[in-house]
């Protein structure tokens, strides 16, 4: 379970989080949506520790990330897929994944790049394994992305804009990798700008806008005039978006 | 007004020495003043103040104070704290310092070079601080200050000849021996500064060449 | 008072090898600032042949020990061309030339970084060459090359120290004199490094207020 309780968050004179709660359980699928600057990112940044809270908890499977004792484990218990993929660009693909299983978990390095190739061929990268990230598409960089943050076997997978750097193709290709892992029930928590997607895989949708949590729903319910939509900011964002 | 380089036949031999010297000395600081230099680096980059102001000092000295002082203090000064050191090794010793510095440096910039996204993937997959410099931050500073550090060692190589005044047989100072045995100044020190043009282009060819080597396939930009 | 303690004199001694090292840096620097931005100059207007062999030049004196420049004149020359050099002389030849060289080396990189656009523009607007180079031209290769020049500069006081081996009673060699006399290296060579560095800093310093005025005279001052 992760746990995010009145989380304040600013950077300089800009308050990006203000008093954000928010709960997500093993299994959930969860897509945070909300107008650029609204925090999204931020928040995500905050649950594995790359920002540090003001003021406010958050607790990975009951390590409190603000204690650096606690951190590593929580970090164990996620993984991130960047918007920017972030790969490393001096190992090959092979190389990207296997990296921290065999450091951090103490798999042995055959048997956790044997993994790193199963994974690969889950995402129909199997022949890529060797290539570097230089060689590969934005699309494949991401699909490495996704394989690396999925070697650490992580209970939760927080995806930070992960198609917004990529052209329609290439989204098409990783959305499909995201949807099945969503239907195998990998617990998820999405930061996005596809409408679409997060209506058709999340289960639950949160809303944020200036830092605050203006909707948590069920999806359904999000999307209804009586629910989530009811609320004139998301309305507004919503027709925005579907008119972009 | 006659030039006549081929007086310098028969000390060829000597020579050779004096280059192999050279090239020995050169190498070993090399290795020491790039061991030197990562550890500065990372002083210099650290998140510590105290790191970063010692390491920040150690460079500002041996930036600003000529290279033969150096070696003159270490050479002369040494003994009289118990150290006796042959003249090979405090030059050797001396190059690294200085090498340590200018390599410092240029990892340094190597270092502030990653992109920052790389590093918070490290950071976020769980990965130790120690593994991270190890397996990420320093191969890939390294890889990309190949050329810039390739200029450095030619500096070394450079340098290196000053290591004649605490009267080692290297280069130089195998020269300045043929010099004054065929009385043939002019012939001798010019080949030899030829010699040191070839060596130092050799050294800018070959870390260009191991340059594009080692970032072949591995140079990109995001997205 | 024993013969090996330092004395009153000694501090005189240390001033006035100050005093030749920072003469021969300034002659010097001034020398090859000429000879450099000269050969620039000629090769801004493509004299043929000239430019070539300047360029040539600078890359052999870029690319061997400074010492080894100073033996080739100092033991050399009075040989080939049959007549006596002094240390002086020596010195002034070889590091006048050295500077040249890297002088020519940062003016002719600070001119082709102005775009081409600005010269052909300029050619338009019928300005001769002559023009454009002090208008267009200069400015702002000044402004691109000072921090060059800052660093070359201080590079090239620290090597004034080598022309203590060739006897030039400099501050290098006034501190070998007093190692030799005193027995106490580290004092000596402690002193000397510090006295070298402050010179060092000063220069680093006169170049950035150099600087600082000379942005301030092209600033943009509004409409």
């Amino acid at each position: 379970m992760i746990h995010i309780e009145g989380v304040v968050k600013s950077f300089g004179a800009a308050t990006v989080l203000d008093g954000v709660n928010l709960r997500i359980a093993p299994g959930e699928v969860v897509s945070i949506l909300g107008a650029s600057g609204s925090g999204k990112s931020t928040l995500i940044r905050c649950i594995n520790g790359l920002e540090k809270l003001d003021r406010g908890t958050i607790t990975v499977d009951g390590f409190n990330v603000a204690d650096p004792a606690q951190l590593q484990q929580a970090r164990r218990c996620s993984g991130t897929v960047f918007q920017l993929f972030n790969l490393y660009p001096h190992m090959t693909a092979l190389q990207n994944i296997a990296l921290a299983p065999v450091e951090v978990l103490k798999v042995p390095r055959r048997e956790a790049e044997q993994q790193a190739r199963e994974l690969l061929a889950s995402v129909g990268l199997a022949d890529r394994a060797d290539a570097f990230p230089a060689q590969l598409s934005g699309g494949q960089r991401q699909r490495v992305g996704i394989c690396r943050a999925l070697a650490m076997k992580p209970r939760y997978l927080l995806l930070d804009e992960v198609t917004s750097a990529l052209d329609p193709e290439m989204t098409g290709e990783v959305l499909d990798i995201l949807a099945k892992l969503a239907a195998g029930g990998t617990t998820m928590l999405f930061v996005t700008h596809e409408i679409e997607f997060a209506r058709t895989i999340s289960n639950r949708v949160a809303f944020l806008d200036q830092g605050r949590l203006l909707a948590d729903l069920p999806t359904a319910e999000f999307f209804a005039a009586d629910g989530g939509m009811a609320h004139p900011r998301i309305t507004q964002f919503l027709t925005r978006l579907s008119k972009s | 007004m006659t030039f006549d380089p081929t007086i310098l036949a028969p000390y060829l031999g000597d020579l050779a020495a004096g280059a192999r010297l050279t090239a020995l000395a050169c190498a070993l600081a090399l290795a020491g003043g790039l061991a030197l230099g990562v550890a500065v680096a990372l002083m210099r980059t650290s998140a510590s103040a105290p790191a970063r102001r010692a390491a920040d000092i150690y460079v500002d000295i041996f930036r600003n104070v000529p290279f033969i002082v150096q070696l003159f203090f270490l050479f002369y000064g040494l003994p009289e704290i118990g150290l006796e050191l042959d003249a090979f090794s405090t030059g050797v010793l001396a190059l690294s310092l200085a090498g340590g510095a200018f390599t410092s440096d240029t990892i340094r910039a190597g270092i502030l070079a990653i992109e920052p996204g790389v590093l918070e993937a490290a950071q976020v997959s769980g990965l130790p601080r120690h593994v991270i410099y190890r397996r990420i931050v320093l191969p890939i500073a390294l890889r990309t200050s190949v050329r810039p550090l390739g200029a450095v060692f030619v500096n070394l190589i450079l340098t290196s000849s000053i290591l004649s005044a605490i009267t080692l047989n290297e280069l130089t100072g195998a020269a300045k021996i043929v010099a004054a045995d065929t009385f043939q100044p002019f012939e001798v020190y010019a080949v030899l500064l030829l010699a040191y043009v070839t060596l130092t282009y050799a050294v800018s060819l070959s870390a260009g060449a191991l340059h594009r080597r080692l970032n072949r396939d591995r140079s990109m930009g995001n997205g | 008072m024993r013969y090996t303690d330092f004395t009153y004199n000694d501090i005189l001694l240390l001033l006035q090898g100050l005093g030749v090292s920072a003469a021969l840096f300034a002659v010097t620097t001034l020398i090859g600032l000429a000879i450099g931005l000269t050969w620039a100059v000629l090769r801004y207007y493509r004299v043929p042949l000239l430019a070539q062999f300047f360029a040539a030049v600078a890359e052999l004196l870029k690319n061997s020990p400074v010492l080894v420049q100073l033996f080739l004149v100092f033991f050399g020359l009075p040989v080939l061309l049959e007549t006596d050099i002094t240390p002086v002389q020596a010195a002034v030849v070889t590091l006048s030339g050295n500077t040249a060289a890297f002088i020519y080396i940062i003016a002719v990189s600070a001119i082709e970084s102005i775009g081409r656009e600005q010269l052909e523009t300029a050619r338009v607007f019928g300005l001769s060459r002559w023009q454009t180079l002090r208008r267009v031209v200069a400015p702002q290769a000044a402004a691109f090359g000072l921090g060059p020049l800052t660093g070359l500069l201080v590079n090239q006081l620290q090597v004034t120290s080598l022309i203590s081996v060739v006897g030039v009673l400099d501050l290098t060699r006034v501190g070998a004199i007093l190692n030799l006399r005193t027995l106490k290296p580290f004092i000596v060579w402690a002193v000397v490094g510090l006295l070298y560095y402050l010179m060092a800093k000063l220069i680093a310093k006169s170049c950035a207020r150099l600087e600082t005025r000379l942005r301030a005279h092209t600033a943009w001052k509004g409409l």
